[in-house]
């Protein structure tokens, strides 16, 4: 297992200049690999500068892990290049479908719990894992729809997934939450259910709640509840690599950078409650 | 249901933004409709959103409710088939010039072009672009077999429409500064461009039509020496064209626009 990189941020473009500038307290950033499988300009020349300074994770969204076509050979070249550039600590994608046939949805798509999928993924993650020699990090997604064809609750398809592929996981707290409220399960259930050894890293993000369910929107604040299951996920995992997450309206860098030191107040507490 | 159907069903569902098939609807547990439905739109609104992305040009000359549509139409005839969204979007320009060939609808698509143009040239490879030091040691009788290619970032364009003035001023407005004095077009008066990346920051400048023409030939493959015959031919004077062709060349090289062969 890594050594906990800390508390980090995902690095999004309005943060370049000020990351540069201001050498935020932050332990590392999170990158999403689509956006630098470029030729150069911009994006590069700010991977390069700020990796210069701090450690990387690369997260990819388009591995489609779960599709039924044959994984796309040319994106995983452009993986492991991108991998050679920046020595990533680890490199991670999430466990679902974004499209099949060739379309792309640009989604994260769910898979149905069953023997059928499992037998489908595990040997696309050992192909993946060959391919970039070294393990694949997996993320739970959050979701709308269940399948009346899944045979297991989410988290012993992932603890099974785990074990089977020798792939780790990337536990995305808020994701749980939101899949929790979605589809009526007890969150801790789910935390309590995955094997603390499989577990590389936790994300952090913001959700918008309607009431009858709730939408995974990566737009806003970390909000208590979820606070409240990741001072759980802590207890239960130890000090694990934990990253806030910004994906559309992106707040000044202080801001996010105010936040992540929230998640530290916690992780202080959590300990100093254990010890 | 199998895996291989029910990802076939449910991408259908999204890409159609219809009814779900019944199959589906047995497949997914309550409330299906209502849960299939947030992926459908989320769907539309993030490929929506992506062109939006792309082109902040033509948006803002559209307003919020024309560019919605516009998009919500090219989604719909376009599912993609790109790994990466920000490649969405290639074919929008030619998807505008299909609709009624009124002068507007002409603009919008050369605004479209010329924007996924500053797009493409955005994050390109830099290349290896020839330098005029480089070309200094080139003894005088090599000069006339050079050949050149575009570096990676390089893009060529012409507009017949005040469709980059149209850019300037919608950019300008967003920013909320004045609009940089733009050359306006003539109606139907062709204007070439060219898009070069020299740094970090895309760049575009306008070429007399005698300089585009030179630029493109040599981009086709003309050697130095042919692009200065033809010169010749052109202007019936050896001594101008070769003069003339040094000048552009030593222009284009500067701004680091072509690689040698």
């Amino acid at each position: 297992m890594h050594a906990s990189l800390g508390f980090g941020l995902g690095l999004r473009p309005p943060h370049y200049a000020a990351i540069l500038a201001e050498a935020p307290a932050v332990d590392w950033f999170e990158v999403i690999t689509e956006n630098y499988l470029v030729g150069g300009g911009r994006p590069l020349h700010f991977l390069d500068a700020i990796r210069e300074r701090y450690p990387v994770v690369m997260h990819g969204v388009s591995l489609s892990i779960g599709a039924l076509e044959p994984l796309d050979l040319d994106y995983l070249e452009g993986v492991r290049g991108l991998a050679r550039r920046c020595e990533p600590a680890w490199i991670s994608d999430h466990l679902c479908w974004t499209g099949t046939d060739g379309t792309n949805l640009h989604d994260l798509l769910p898979l149905p719990y069953t023997e059928e999928a499992l037998g489908h993924l595990v040997p696309r993650i050992a192909q993946v894992q060959d391919f970039l020699g070294r393990p694949l990090v997996l993320e739970n997604v959050s979701s709308y729809v269940s399948y009346a064809s899944s045979a297991m609750t989410e988290w012993e398809f992932l603890t099974a997934l785990a074990r089977r592929s020798g792939c780790r996981l990337l536990l995305d707290v808020n994701n749980v939450y939101v899949s929790s409220r979605n589809h009526g399960f007890d969150a801790r259930d789910f935390l309590d259910g995955v094997p603390v050894e499989s577990v590389q890293q936790f994300h952090l993000a913001g959700h918008l709640d309607l009431g009858s369910h709730v939408i995974d929107t990566h737009d806003a604040p970390v909000r208590a509840e979820v606070w409240d299951l990741y001072a759980h996920a802590l207890r239960r995992f130890g000090p694990v690599s934990t990253l806030l997450e910004r994906d559309d309206h992106i707040p000044p860098l202080a801001e996010l950078v105010a936040e992540l030191e929230l998640a530290r107040e916690i992780a202080r507490r959590t300990r100093s409650e254990a010890a | 249901m199998r895996l291989a159907e029910l990802e076939r069903t449910f991408q259908a569902h999204v890409l159609g933004d219809g009814e779900p098939a019944p199959a589906l609807l047995d497949a997914v547990r309550a409330p299906a409709r209502e849960r299939l439905g947030i992926y459908a739109e989320a769907y539309r609104l993030r490929l929506i959103e992506a062109l939006a992305t792309q082109y902040p040009g033509l948006a803002a000359r559209l307003g919020r409710a024309g560019f919605a549509a516009l998009a919500q139409a090219f989604v719909r005839a376009t599912p993609s088939r790109h790994r990466s969204i920000r490649d969405y979007g290639a074919g929008l320009a030619d998807f505008i010039a299909c609709a009624a060939p009124d002068a507007e609808v002409q603009l919008q698509a050369e605004l479209a072009r010329f924007e996924w143009a500053l797009a493409a040239a955005f994050d390109a490879a830099p290349g290896q672009p020839a330098t005029i030091a480089s070309l200094a040691t080139v003894a005088a009788s090599e000069w006339p077999a050079l050949r050149f290619r575009a570096v990676p970032a390089l893009r060529r364009l012409a507009t017949t429409t005040n469709a980059v003035a149209a850019w300037r001023a919608a950019r300008a407005t967003e920013a909320e500064e004045p609009a940089a004095a733009a050359p306006r077009a003539e109606r139907g008066a062709r204007i070439e461009w060219l898009v070069l990346r020299p740094a970090l920051d895309t760049q575009f400048r306008s070429l007399p039509a005698d300089e585009a023409r030179a630029l493109d030939r040599l981009l086709d493959g003309a050697s130095f020496g042919e692009l200065c015959g033809t010169l010749a031919a052109e202007l019936g004077d050896e001594g101008a064209a070769a003069l003339a062709a040094a000048g552009w060349l030593k222009g284009w090289i500067g701004e680091g626009a072509l690689e040698r062969v």
